[in-house]
């Protein structure tokens, strides 16, 4: 008896292709986040502003994705699995696309705090230290998604965890500055990154939620990684 | 909720007493018709037997028949005359019967009234009594415009006469329950109208021809009153040597002897009544197993 | 916000090529001549100019402007008696075959106009193929069944490999390689829908024309012709009717919206077309209202 071929090979692959785009995104957003980090620690100016050109392309892919499963839902009507794939691809490259516009909004904090070294250096350091957080949270949610692990995604939240925490202490870093007034406007514009990072932190997760979903086929909130008892802000 | 008692209502109401009595009796009278022909069929068949399961022979079937010394009598001259007829009958109305009857389903459009006149006219004829086309056949073909005289060819053309309407009316049959659809998946190939009759439409219908055919043919040789009428020849000691010779057949043979005053023709002819029902009965077995085994099943 | 990127085209139709906005422009499209963005047309397989049909003294179909696409799957879809079935028989002529019934207009198939004076229906029939709703083998062998079409044809060549091209062109081959002299009645439906379409393939058209090939049959095999389909696709074009809109949304490259229009006086029904465009805008974004109504199921 002859090896019976799959049906509907054209879905199949049309299905697969938007998840790669989708995941690609995330590709993206890991290569602009390094990016804008990188163009933050050296105060690069022009880095920053290439960074915030190219968040383009992620507003890019955000609308192929946008379209092409608008296209597979009226053209091939999935069901089952495939639905609960395409819903979880329509969150997933809507939060991409978020987490690109915080590193445009991380490098369009760049040139405003000047040409001039960091002011305080163990903010940097958190700062920094949340960055390397952020950047492991999109690849890890990007696995997960790939390869539809839920553990993988229930972790983001352990790592979410420790960037909140972050986020809190160099709060408090910032509030006791001191008084130099540049320092002080130097401290708000980090606290805005961090703020951003912090977001991006989120998104992640929630993309972690959304891996749930698609194989349990129940959306739950993933306790506690935006809504922690000591919520920072 | 349950019903209260008192209240109960059956889920399927019984059948009533009346109902099945009558569903009783009605099987009773039908089983009682069936009794009844077959009794009757059996008494025949009974009676033919022993008149002349004593005369079957070898001799009987070879000998010619004898006016003079009854035992002696053979069917010879009626049994090779009816086979003649059969073949004759059957080579002319196959391919008439076949041809009109593709005419009227293939071609004809329903519609015009001369296509609408042949439709009933076949209906019409296929009911007229034999004996009239006896008639016609003395008026037109032994005498008349044919003036064939009193020979096998005339019989053989009053008999295909006789039987052209039922192999129409059967063959249109077969032919009908070639469904539409095999029709247009020929026509769709780039096939014409008479590719499409020859390979598909034909080939689809033919054991239903061809049964139809034999039932008809059947019902042929054992026809009497045409050939009365025709002027079989009775008793002939000779086998007919041409289409235009003087002729006998069974049905015409069994008549004679038993019109016979000489009371020991009886027993020829019941012989006689034997081989000709013997030969129907395997003309009828051949067409059931055609059917039977080539039948289509659309 | 960025420039709107191009559309994701599965499809290698240059005529597709038309929305480089997006899709999210509204373009008024009429029903009628496909593709009002003006884009180059690779050249259609079938240009109907004003075809109208009569059954009788009854219009059954009106005004059909359409240019359909070579090597492209074009689905007509719409409600019953809307003429979808009647209109996909003009393009093989097989509408010849219903005494009452009278096309008129013209029909352009590679530069011939099918309904032209000299043209003979028998010779349309050979290039141009047709499988129908109901699987219709013939009462003889599988290879019998495909081999009829070259052997009317006078094909000269070896029978077995033309038999066997074409079964797997309509990939059933491998099904029935080893038996193919057995009678094509003991295939299951989904297998002798595929016996007719490969059947039609053996005469090497170009175009096939199904009418709604896939209504008698069960959903898997429904499957497999839909994916046999895109394979054929690549070497012919296809012209479907189906009543399942479903269908016409996964497997066709454009879409065809017939109506029916009822005349209050007299009460005739006469089927148009409302639309003709891409499917991926008939199922999304459709221009008529009409159409909007039947793809969303909200009228019938």
């Amino acid at each position: 008896m002859p090896v019976r071929p799959a049906l509907r090979t054209r879905f199949q692959e049309e299905l697969r292709t938007l998840e790669d785009q989708a995941l690609g995104a995330l590709d993206m957003v890991v290569s602009t986040l390094d990016r804008a980090l990188e163009a933050l620690s050296h105060q690069d100016v022009e880095l920053a502003s290439i960074v915030i050109h190219d968040d383009d392309r992620i507003d890019g892919r955000f609308l192929e994705v946008h379209q092409g499963i608008l296209s597979l839902l009226a053209l091939q009507a999935p069901v089952a699995s495939d639905l609960r794939v395409v819903a979880a691809l329509l969150h997933t490259i809507k939060h991409a696309e978020r987490m690109g516009d915080q590193c445009v909004n991380i490098a369009k904090l760049i040139p405003l705090s000047g040409h001039e070294p960091p002011r305080n250096k163990q903010l940097m350091e958190l700062i920094e230290q949340m960055g390397v957080l952020a950047r492991s949270e999109v690849k890890q949610a990007k696995q997960a998604f790939a390869l539809r692990d839920v553990e993988v995604a229930e972790d983001l939240v352990r790592q979410d965890q420790r960037i909140n925490k972050l986020n809190r202490d160099a709060f408090k870093l910032g509030v006791e500055i001191g008084t130099d007034e540049d320092t002080r406007e130097w401290a708000m514009h980090m606290m805005l990154v961090a703020r951003a990072l912090e977001r991006i932190g989120d998104n992640a997760v929630d993309i972690g939620e959304q891996v749930a979903f698609v194989v349990t086929g129940l959306f739950r909130e993933f306790s506690d990684a935006s809504r922690s008892a000591q919520h920072d802000s | 909720m349950a019903a209260r008692a008192g209240a109960q209502r059956e889920v399927f109401p019984r059948a009533s007493m009346g109902s099945r009595v009558a569903d009783l009796l009605f099987r009773a009278a039908m089983l009682f018709a069936v009794f009844v022909g077959f009794v009757a069929l059996a008494a025949i068949l009974f009676d033919t037997v022993s008149d002349g399961a004593g005369r079957l022979s070898t001799d009987f079937i070879t000998n010619f028949p004898s006016k003079v010394i009854p035992e002696n009598s053979g069917i010879q001259s009626a049994l090779v005359g009816t086979l003649y007829l059969m073949f004759l009958t059957a080579f002319m109305v196959v391919p008439l019967g076949i041809a009109t009857a593709i005419y009227l389903e293939e071609y004809a459009d329903r519609n015009k009234w001369f296509n609408r006149l042949i439709e009933v006219n076949i209906q019409n004829l296929a009911a007229v009594p034999s004996v009239v086309y006896g008639i016609l056949g003395l008026a037109f073909i032994v005498r008349g415009p044919l003036g064939l005289g009193r020979v096998l060819l005339a019989g053989a053309i009053t008999l295909a006469l006789l039987v052209l309407p039922v192999v129409i009316i059967v063959s249109r049959e077969a032919i009908r329950a070639v469904p539409p659809s095999v029709r247009e998946g020929s026509l769709a190939l780039g096939a014409t109208q008479w590719q499409t009759i020859w390979k598909q439409v034909l080939p689809g219908s033919i054991a239903g021809i061809a049964t139809g055919v034999i039932l008809a043919l059947s019902r042929a040789i054992g026809e009497t009153a045409p050939l009365l009428l025709i002027g079989a020849a009775a008793s002939p000691r000779f086998n007919p040597s041409g289409l235009l010779e003087p002729f006998t057949a069974l049905p015409i043979q069994i008549f004679v002897w038993t019109q016979d005053s000489d009371r020991s023709f009886v027993a020829a002819a019941a012989g006689a009544i034997l081989v000709l029902m013997v030969i129907l009965l395997l003309m009828n077995s051949v067409a059931i197993y055609l059917r039977n085994r080539y039948e289509q099943k659309w | 916000m960025v420039e709107k990127v191009t559309d994701i085209d599965e499809t290698a139709d240059a005529f597709s090529r038309a929305r480089s906005e997006g899709n999210v422009a509204e373009e008024p499209a009429a029903a009628g001549r496909s593709d009002q963005n003006g884009a180059r047309m690779r050249e259609p397989i079938f240009d109907c100019h004003d075809v109208n049909v009569h059954y009788g003294d009854k219009l059954a179909v009106r005004n059909v402007n359409m240019a359909l696409g070579q090597n492209a799957i074009t689905a007509l879809i719409g409600p019953s008696g809307c003429g979808k079935s009647t209109f996909i028989r003009c393009l093989n002529r097989m509408n010849d075959l219903i005494p009452s019934a009278r096309v008129d207009g013209k029909v352009v198939y590679h530069g011939e106009d099918l309904y032209g004076a000299d043209i003979d229906p028998v010779s349309v029939r050979k290039r141009i193929g047709m499988v129908f709703q109901k699987p219709n083998p013939f009462p003889k062998s599988i290879y019998d069944n495909i081999a009829f079409g070259p052997r009317i044809m006078g094909t000269k060549g070896n029978m077995d490999e033309i038999v066997e091209r074409a079964l797997k062109r309509g990939a059933l081959w491998e099904d029935v390689k080893d038996r193919l002299k057995d009678n094509a009645f003991g295939m299951s439906g989904g297998q002798q829908q595929r016996l007719c379409i490969a059947r039609a393939l053996a005469l090497e058209p170009d175009v096939l024309l199904m009418d709604e090939p896939c209504s008698a049959l069960d959903p898997i095999s429904t499957g497999r012709i839909e994916d046999l389909m895109e394979e054929l696709k690549q070497n012919y074009s296809i012209v479907i009717v189906t009543h399942n809109m479903q269908q016409a949304a996964r497997v066709s490259d454009m879409t065809a919206f017939f109506t029916v229009e009822l005349d209050g006086d007299t009460g005739h029904r006469t089927g148009a077309v409302v639309e003709y465009d891409r499917t991926d805008k008939i199922f999304q974004n459709p221009s008529d209202k009409r159409t909007e109504d039947y793809v969303t199921g909200k009228v019938g």
